[in-house]
């Protein structure tokens, strides 16, 4: 078998719940060896996250922690106490890269911030994701990505026009910043490879996402337009829209991209009276009719069943696709043949699911050897073969609660 | 030419539907017989291969076919997407990264490789994992908004910090719209308790809560001591209290007391924020003469980062790079005419 594209490469992942972890997930997927420290005194918010096997809690079980920490090794480090920190330091001189996500100042506090580590190991690579960044007057502001999503801009433009925004579905800036941090360290690696040296990054999630909305800040700059929420439409096509079918809360989403693909949509759902309406024929008249045309759609879309709306759509070259739950997620087999999910055996609930690799590799594939660490899983393995302490000092530290 | 230029270069880009580029005779398989070392790197909307490779596309219908739709809803449950383009963005970054992962891979090896990445797959982490509920068995855990908060069951409790599942977390304060998750359990209800401590020392705390800890609510919920209705009682108060203060005076409050409050800031504030302007994020670039603020997301301390350029002009570099070739003025000038290049 083919090597692995980042074998060899040692990572301390100190960053909990999603933004942090992913980076050392995808990490661990292409070859690195990724040991994650958390304490079971202050659960990692990913691990109360679900969704659960069976819809039963536990904080051991959860999907969003397996996706964030999948194939790395898990060690448990109450860091309040000076012994842990004393082994996070040991860590940091076996690792290439450690990742942290605390608020700004802790890892100081903790006497593990960038100066200190570097005059330990001196190539040492160190990310650092908050929220707004290390600097600056917000740097203490703490907060999950939705007020991340909100500082941003994009809270403010999901829904529909004229009404209360209610923001995107989740934490958004934890679905953006991971790619910055990892796009940034892959660069840092590359040229320490080239010089020799190590540097610290300081990733913002905020920032992330406002790159992710690059062309609508030039908008304002260029045009004074500032976005706003529309629905689901947009201003270069029509129709673009989601719509009600047969069954209820079964929706499906439609975009015509040009007045040729409006025709094909006309000619199904009202023959050529509809493709010869002059009123609806070029984008400018469906944008100003535009009500009016979702009306027409949605009393098509009504009567039919949602992938039969897809099948239909699709084969007369419109882009449309039922509105995916997560049922119609597992069982889509566009990401089945991709091999978008990975299920591996798992010793507390038989087997886990989670994420593969959101990159494909041709020659350097993602390889899933592990399932995400359970509470400690890893402590004996870490401490003993990795870090090369006795038996005997392993208990002390476990006897004296360092390793919870 | 492109053949050329394909023999020098180290990363190779596409993002055409699956199979044009086999038509040009410049896919994957033909491109390494001409550079071994060549990482090239393909984006599509839902994979070169597959029963949906073909699927016509738009942002709207990805974002359906990834997940976050079905689970972002208006309060009568329409299914909304974010009103401006992201899911190709998703996998744009993803395929940066899968390109500089086989870059790293080549320093070792000496041979590229193929980087995929499609815009379904890389969106299917904006639904913070809910779009694998069904694999393990948890029923309606996507329900939408609009039904999430009264169900009954351990299952139904949004024990998030964000809020993902929460109808209420947007707020109107006296001057704009902020967000702020009163959250429930571990993740969410030290920050809740912190506001609720505010709210009884400005003597906002009707008795009914002032004993609560939301860090351990969720038990008494499910023992039937507190129930939902309660709850959203408490939040429709936090609601109230909100009413009063500006943004500016909510947002200090919270940094001092340590709960999570911001403001819904606009594309238009952005450009004012003190925090984005303090950290030198919006670069000033002269693109022909108009003056653009370019974002700069990547903070380094011993790393330098490359300058931002503005975007190129058509051609702009046509002299510079196919003199890199070796093609000489002359040749340029007839390929230009003969409109080749």
């Amino acid at each position: 078998m083919a090597r692995s594209a980042l074998q060899g490469l040692k990572v301390l992942d100190l960053a909990w719940v999603v933004a942090g972890p992913l980076v050392g997930r995808a990490l661990a997927d292409f070859g690195a060896t990724v040991i994650r420290v958390e304490s079971s005194k202050r659960v990692d918010t990913a691990r109360v996250l679900g969704p659960f096997p069976n819809g039963e809690f536990d904080n051991q079980a959860s999907v969003g922690f397996e996706g964030c920490n999948a194939n790395k090794f898990g060690i448990t480090l109450d860091l309040g106490r000076q012994e842990a920190r004393g082994v996070v330091r040991d860590l940091a001189v076996w690792a290439d890269v450690v990742i942290e996500s605390f608020l700004p100042g802790q890892m100081a506090r903790f006497e593990l911030d960038y100066p200190r580590l570097k005059a330990i190991s001196s190539r040492l690579i160190m990310l650092s994701s908050s929220l707004t960044g290390q600097t600056g007057p917000t740097a203490q502001l703490a907060g999950f990505g939705n007020i991340g999503a909100a500082l941003s801009g994009l809270t403010q433009i999901v829904g529909r026009e004229g009404e209360k925004p209610i923001g995107p579905y989740g934490p958004y800036t934890d679905y953006v910043a991971p790619r910055f941090g990892l796009l940034a360290l892959l660069a840092a690696l590359d040229r320490r490879r080239r010089t020799g040296e190590g540097c610290h990054l300081d990733i913002s999630q905020v920032e992330g996402a406002v790159t992710f909305l690059a062309p609508q800040v030039l908008d304002y700059q260029a045009n004074g337009r500032i976005a706003k929420c529309q629905g689901n439409r947009d201003d270069h096509f029509a129709p673009n829209g989601v719509f009600r079918t047969k069954e209820k809360d079964r929706w499906v989403a439609i975009t015509a991209r040009d007045d040729a693909e409006w025709h094909a949509l006309a000619m199904l759902i009202g023959g050529p009276a509809l493709v010869e309406d002059g009123r609806l024929a070029d984008l400018a008249s469906r944008k100003q009719r535009e009500d009016e045309l979702e009306v027409i759609i949605e009393a098509w879309t009504i009567h039919h069943d949602a992938f039969e709306v897809e099948r239909l759509l699709q084969a007369a070259g419109v882009p449309a696709h039922i509105a995916a739950t997560s049922a119609d997620i597992i069982a889509d087999p566009q990401l089945k043949a991709i091999g978008s999910f990975v299920r591996l055996p798992h010793p507390r609930f038989g087997e886990t699911v989670f994420d593969a690799a959101r990159t494909r590799l041709s020659e350097t594939p993602a390889r899933y050897e592990r399932p995400a660490p359970t509470f400690g899983r890893d402590n004996e393995h870490v401490l003993h073969e990795i870090l090369g302490y006795s038996q005997d000092r392993i208990s002390a530290l476990h006897d004296t609660g360092v390793l919870t | 030419l492109l053949l050329r230029l394909v023999e020098r270069a180290d990363v190779f880009i596409e993002s055409s539907n699956p199979g044009v580029m086999v038509g040009l005779d410049l896919d994957y398989e033909r491109l390494r017989k001409v550079n071994p070392r060549l990482v090239y790197v393909s984006i599509t909307a839902f994979g070169a291969e597959g029963p949906k490779a073909h699927y016509a596309d738009s942002e709207l219908i990805v974002w359906a076919a990834a997940g976050p739709l079905a689970l972002c809803r208006t309060p009568d449950a329409l299914p909304v997407r974010i009103s401006v383009p992201q899911a190709y963005l998703h996998a744009a970054s993803d395929a940066a990264c899968g390109a500089l992962i086989a870059l790293l891979a080549r320093a070792e090896t000496g041979f590229g490789q193929h980087v995929e990445a499609s815009a379904q797959v890389s969106s299917t982490l904006c639904t913070l994992f809910a779009h694998l509920a069904e694999a393990v068995g948890h029923r309606d855990y996507s329900v939408g908004a609009a039904s999430s908060s009264m169900h009954k069951g351990h299952s139904k409790l949004d024990l998030s910090g964000s809020g993902s599942r929460t109808e209420k977390t947007k707020w109107l304060a006296r001057d704009g719209l902020v967000e702020l998750h009163v959250g429930l359990g571990s993740a969410g209800g030290r920050f809740a308790n912190a506001l609720f401590a505010w709210l009884s020392e400005i003597g906002a705390c009707p008795d009914e809560f002032i004993s609560w800890d939301w860090v351990t609510l969720p038990q008494r919920i499910l023992d039937g001591e507190i129930t939902l209705d309660q709850v959203e009682r408490a939040r429709d108060l936090v609601g109230e209290v909100l009413a009063r203060y500006t943004r500016d005076e909510l947002v200090a409050v919270a940094q001092a007391r340590g709960f999570m409050l911001a403001p819904l800031l606009t594309t238009a504030d952005l450009l004012d924020s003190a925090q984005l302007n303090a950290r030198g994020f919006f670069v000033p670039v002269d693109e022909a003469g108009r003056l653009r603020a370019l974002s700069a997301p990547f903070r380094s301390c011993g790393a330098d980062i490359a300058n931002l350029r503005p975007a190129p002009a058509i051609g702009e570099h046509n002299a510079e790079v196919f003199a890199e070739l070796g093609l000489s003025r002359a040749a340029l000038q007839n390929l230009t005419e003969r409109k080749i290049v």
